[in-house]
């Protein structure tokens, strides 16, 4: 029995039980027309994924740099050039992910859900490229310096996933906990934008763990935030 | 507020959508009267939503209605609204969790699923009842909404690989049951 044959033997069942164009189907055509013709207006169709993708990286740099600005850029002037454009070129790139996947989640049907991906791939590309470049495994102060570092990225990445949040409502979102998750990500990036160019502390096991958790805890708290506002509505 | 203008009935669904957003009315109506029976055949052949489908078709077109802005005219609109009808499925059967659980609470016994027609409505229900729910779906709008698989991949925001996978599985199943059936009569 070939897929076509299935095919047919199921729209043959469907159509028996039940028949399209019957009564039941104008009824309800008439009730959803009567429904939405009395509040027709013109909208403008959104603007396009890329937009919407390339305004959140523009917010995550400005979130990122004013905030050092703010702290000192004392991470920016320990780091070589080599290390700074690995760093950044790697933040920059997890970032446009996150914020096509935001963008994406903002349309129905407007392609694959990559969250989760971008969540996994912005700690596992940061990850890998501090793990490259940081060769300091000394555990000293390792709690102390380490929760600071935390603080501040969470501190920076709140209000950064806020806003982000106020945009994706701007369309309609389905998945509000893939939505939280790319959106958490994106600004756990920031609050990671702003340790690398503030924190001067190049100690492998410190970026490894305490900037990149950052990003983990972010996109893991936009998670549980979006579900929760899902389930609210 | 909405326009009136002519419409042709061979105009397509992408093109009534976009006369929609400019707030045509004829376009809006025809566009009601042409997707209505996909979404209500849709709602009705997934034996839980079946008592409650034409509450639900009446939420999916206020929630299409809201959202209009959200559809890009060069894409293709059946996944778009599709991806909408799935949601208000899935925001309902968490309704109805919540409900039951709370019912169960006060030890009333929950209303038992809808069923309608004869032989030939267990017929499709015997056949989609036998799918998990990730193969039903993929195969409902396959197959009874007439969506390809890259629209289905659409709606479902999954890859067409995935789409591909899950419908291989339920024409194996079904075969199965088809097969069995025969084989008895």
């Amino acid at each position: 029995m070939t897929p076509e044959e299935i095919g047919r033997r199921l729209e043959d069942a469907a159509q028996l039980a039940f028949p399209e164009g019957g009564d039941g189907d104008r009824a309800a055509a008439e009730r959803a027309e009567a429904a939405i013709l009395g509040d027709l207006r013109p909208v403008s169709p959104m603007a396009p994924d890329w937009l919407h993708a390339l305004i959140l990286v523009l917010w995550l740099v400005a979130a990122a740099v004013d905030s050092a600005s703010f702290l000192g850029m004392d991470g920016l002037r320990a780091l070589g050039n080599g290390q700074a454009a690995l760093i950044f070129v790697a933040l920059l790139s997890a970032g446009w992910l996150g914020a096509v996947a935001c963008a994406r989640l903002m349309r129905p049907a407007a392609g694959r859900n990559l969250g989760p991906t971008a969540w996994v791939l912005a700690c596992s590309l940061v990850a890998v490229v501090f793990a490259i470049l940081f060769h300091g495994y000394d555990t000293a102060h390792f709690v102390q310096d380490g929760i600071p570092c935390l603080r501040a990225g969470l501190f920076i990445a709140a209000p950064t996933g806020l806003v982000i949040g106020l945009l994706l409502r701007r369309g309609l979102v389905l998945n509000w906990g893939a939505a939280g998750l790319a959106a958490g990500t994106v600004a756990g990036l920031a609050g990671l934008g702003m340790l690398e160019l503030h924190c001067p502390n190049q100690k492998a096991v410190h970026v490894l763990v305490w900037h990149v958790a950052v990003v983990a805890v972010s996109g893991g708290l936009g998670f549980a935030f979006g579900r929760l506002s899902g389930e609210l509505q | 507020m909405g326009s009136r203008c002519t419409v042709d009935t061979a105009e397509s669904l992408e093109t009534l959508m976009s006369r929609y957003q400019q707030a045509d009315e004829s376009a809006a109506a025809a566009l009601v009267e042409r997707v209505t029976p996909l979404l209500r055949r849709y709602f009705l052949l997934q034996a839980s939503n079946r008592p409650h489908a034409d509450d639900l078709l009446q939420d999916t077109w206020m929630r299409l209605h809201r959202a209009r802005h959200t559809y890009r005219p060069e894409e293709p609109v059946l996944p778009w609204i599709f991806a909408i009808a799935r949601y208000a499925s899935l925001d309902h059967y968490r309704k109805v969790i919540r409900r039951e659980a709370r019912e169960r609470q006060v030890e009333v016994l929950p209303e038992p699923a809808g069923q309608v027609g004869g032989g030939e409505a267990l017929d499709i229900d015997t056949m989609l009842t036998a799918l998990p729910e990730a193969q039903r779906e993929v195969i409902l709008m396959l197959k009874i909404s007439g969506m390809s698989i890259e629209e289905v991949a659409r709606a479902t925001s999954s890859s067409p690989g995935s789409v591909k996978q899950k419908a291989h599985r339920a024409y194996q199943k079904l075969r199965e049951i088809l097969t069995a059936k025969e084989n008895r009569s």
